[in-house]
């Protein structure tokens, strides 16, 4: 395999299976298979999907809700197994997908710092060097030390995205540009985003802000209805996606 | 790339490890090791009537054999006509084919209740009655009027003529008569696995050889292997499954004033009440029932707890399953290590009150420790399996309800294993806890190595449940995310 490829995505089919209603209990499960009434429907989210990724290149995804970015983002950080075809990844992966997931409300700041660290595979050694570094980022001084259960929406977000932001990856996987907080901590907030993404990671970034692609990334993958519709240039592929009749 | 130092460093580790396993197991387990009670040793037959006044010139002969292979002991049980005896009873056993007394021994008749034992112990274990004709002969020197009487029995059990090997007969002043005397005979055997003990090891040891042998090569061919893969995760997420216990711990215990002192209390405060409780109703005649007790109720409310709480994990998690990606076993693994340090600490009030009940720790508690390790193993087993289902099936949890009160009653707690009637005893040959439970009590409370098929037994078992869980684990992990 060729080394400066960081993703493949090959031939990648994913079909959920859905019941009209979702059965979660057996003796729902049994009585409507006794009635002959389990239907399936296939719902097919992703269909043949194949792409590479090059070492420090920036990617975009773009198409409408419902195209399958997010299950294909899921995917390549490996949360979900496709039904068909094969990811491959290789160096480590930080999915800013939605940050903060896994705080536990009842514990401080600190400790948060340390459990969301650790469900996003940094180790202790990492940690205790960056704890002042994600402190000082995140600007929440003293409050570190309650329980974020007290803590402002904003405070929360902030303190999310320190954390998220403070590894160096090797692959990069962003959900929307975030921006969090007052409208200064969004300003730093974007700019530590061109940081990480600039500073030679290969990023996979899902927009809906086709003026954002245009700007960052090098190639673009248009997805309609779960297939390719068209894959290159960035700037030519949001050409195409903004005047599909052209 | 695994080199070759680090192979070399790993397989004298291991080995290592596995010597100093084998004699510590060898040590700890002593005597037990090599013998066990005897499977055919003679039990008491209950008394029935008394067979004659034992008095001068009197001669009271019981001929046996047993399947005894080191033959320790023998009693009679002795009828008293309630009344102050005196003289001097001669109990003599002797091997009837070539007529040498084996042992011997007198008895103060004034010293005997009614119903008392006399008992002749050998100072090293006869080791050549195996099988063969016994005589079990009564003297006394005793006057009419103050001399005692040997007790008999004259229905017999049915299993009695073949534990005797049909060859007993009761004889009376040279009469033959029908019945038998109520006398035991005890000894031990030895265990075949506990005689070649060194020579399994050695085996053990090349087999490990042979497998870190296997286990390099494949390394070396560059093939991935589950045991590397499981060792690499391992440290990978050492530090997650820590952060996760350490976030159940502190969350579980916050806000309460007493704190992780509940840890400590739950147990004791169960097994008071359940004291007061069975002690007055059951009116059991188990020794030091307090302990016996609080074994059973640590042991099982580590195996509810741990089950109970893993259960949930995946969906509890579910949060977390749908962002990030992290291997699903942990979420399980996590609640079952929390539930771990619980134990740890309930073994504290464990230890305080086998301390005041008087029980004499004997270095076999060392070796209950196998049995916990077992236990935690199989409820690792069972919580994979359970969360699993669970989140397919959400009826699991009020099921699970139900199935661990049901276990619960179905293994011995709080009552002795002795209450179930005869056709009820399956409920315990098919409960794994019973091995692990009954297990434990054998090596804190009786100061006691259970025979070596025992840890086979659990071990096996243990594996079992753990291999099952994981197999469905690993078939149903891929989909939980479209149940969530």
């Amino acid at each position: 395999m060729d080394d400066n490829i960081m993703i493949r995505v090959s031939d990648v089919t994913m079909r959920f299976r859905m019941n009209n209603d979702k059965i979660l209990s057996l003796k729902e499960f049994v009585t409507t298979a006794l009635r002959g009434k389990l239907q399936y429907h296939n719902f097919t989210a992703l269909e043949h999907v194949s792409f590479d990724v090059k070492k420090g290149e920036t990617i975009g995804l773009i198409g409408r809700n419902g195209a399958g970015k997010s299950t294909l983002l899921k995917i390549i950080s490996g949360i979900m197994k496709p039904t068909e075809g094969s990811v491959e990844c290789h160096g480590n992966i930080v999915p800013m997908l939605e940050l903060g997931s896994g705080f536990d409300m009842d514990l401080s700041g600190r400790e948060n710092i340390y459990l969301n660290g650790a469900i996003l595979g940094y180790t202790k050694p990492f940690l205790d060097e960056k704890f002042q570094e994600i402190l000082d980022f995140s600007e929440l001084g003293d409050f570190i030390n309650i329980p974020i259960r007290n803590y402002s929406s904003g405070m929360l977000a902030r303190l999310a995205f320190s954390i998220a932001a403070v590894v160096k990856p090797e692959i990069l996987i962003v959900d929307e540009i975030l921006t969090v907080g007052d409208a200064q901590f969004q300003e730093k907030s974007k700019r530590r985003m061109m940081e990480l993404m600039s500073g030679g990671a290969t990023v996979l970034l899902v927009s809906h802000n086709i003026k954002q692609v245009r700007e960052l990334c090098s190639r673009a993958v248009w997805l309609e209805h779960g297939r390719v519709r068209a894959i290159g240039e960035a700037k030519e592929v949001c050409g195409a996606y903004e005047h599909p009749e052209a | 790339m695994v080199s070759r130092k680090k192979v070399l460093k790993i397989s004298l580790t291991v080995l290592a490890v596995y010597a100093i396993l084998a004699c510590l197991f060898y040590f700890l387990a002593g005597d037990q090791l090599r013998f066990r009670n005897s499977r055919g040793n003679v039990e008491m037959l209950p008394a029935e009537s008394g067979t004659v006044e034992l008095v001068q010139g009197a001669v009271v002969e019981q001929s046996f054999a047993a399947r005894i292979q080191r033959l320790e002991s023998v009693s009679v049980q002795w009828g008293t006509y309630y009344r102050p005896n005196a003289g001097t009873i001669t109990m003599e056993l002797i091997d009837a084919s070539t007529g040498t007394v084996l042992l011997s021994g007198q008895f103060d008749a004034a010293a005997i209740a009614e119903g008392g034992l006399t008992t002749l112990t050998a100072d090293a274990p006869i080791e050549t009655a195996y099988g063969v004709p016994l005589v079990l002969r009564l003297t006394a020197d005793s006057q009419a009027g103050s001399a005692a009487s040997p007790l008999m029995a004259a229905t017999l059990p049915e299993t009695y003529a073949e534990q005797t090997l049909e060859a007993s007969q009761l004889t009376l002043n040279g009469v033959p008569a029908a019945g038998a005397l109520c006398y035991a005979v005890s000894g031990e055997d030895y265990i075949w696995t506990g005689l070649h003990y060194w020579k399994f090891c050695a085996a053990g040891a090349v087999l490990i050889l042979l497998f870190l042998f296997v286990f390099w090569k494949r390394c070396r061919a560059g093939k991935r292997s589950y045991l590397l893969n499981a060792a690499h995760a391992m440290r990978k997420y050492r530090f997650l499954i820590r952060q996760l216990v350490s976030r159940d711990f502190k969350t579980k215990y916050k806000r309460s004033v007493l704190g992780v002192f509940w840890s400590f209390l739950n147990p004791l405060l169960t097994m008071i009440v359940q004291y007061f409780v069975f002690s007055t109703i059951f009116k059991s005649d188990i020794p030091n029932y307090p302990a016996y007790l609080l074994v059973g109720i640590v042991s099982f409310n580590f195996f509810s707890e741990s089950c109970g709480m893993a259960l949930t994990s995946i969906l509890g998690n579910a949060s977390l399953i749908t962002k990030v990606y992290v291997p699903k076993y942990v979420y399980p693994l996590t609640r079952v290590l929390s539930s771990v340090i619980n134990l740890g600490i309930s073994l504290i009030p464990l230890v305080l009150v086998c301390v005041f009940t008087g029980v004499q720790f004997r270095k076999s508690v060392v070796l209950a420790f196998f049995f916990l390790f077992c236990l935690i193993l199989f409820s690792y087993g069972l919580s994979l399996l359970l969360s699993a289902a669970m989140v397919f099936f959400r009826d699991m949890q009020f099921l699970w309800n139900v199935l661990s009160m049901i276990w619960m009653y179905a293994t011995p707690i709080f009552y002795p294993e002795s209450i179930l009637p005869e056709n009820f005893r399956f409920v315990l040959a098919i409960n794994p806890l019973y091995y692990f439970i009954q297990n434990t009590r054998l090596c804190i409370l009786d100061g006691l190595s259970p025979e070596p098929v025992a840890y086979l037994q659990c071990m096996l078992i243990a594996l079992g449940m753990l291999l099952a869980g994981s197999f469905v684990f690993r078939k149903s992990q891929d989909r939980f995310i479209l149940y969530l």
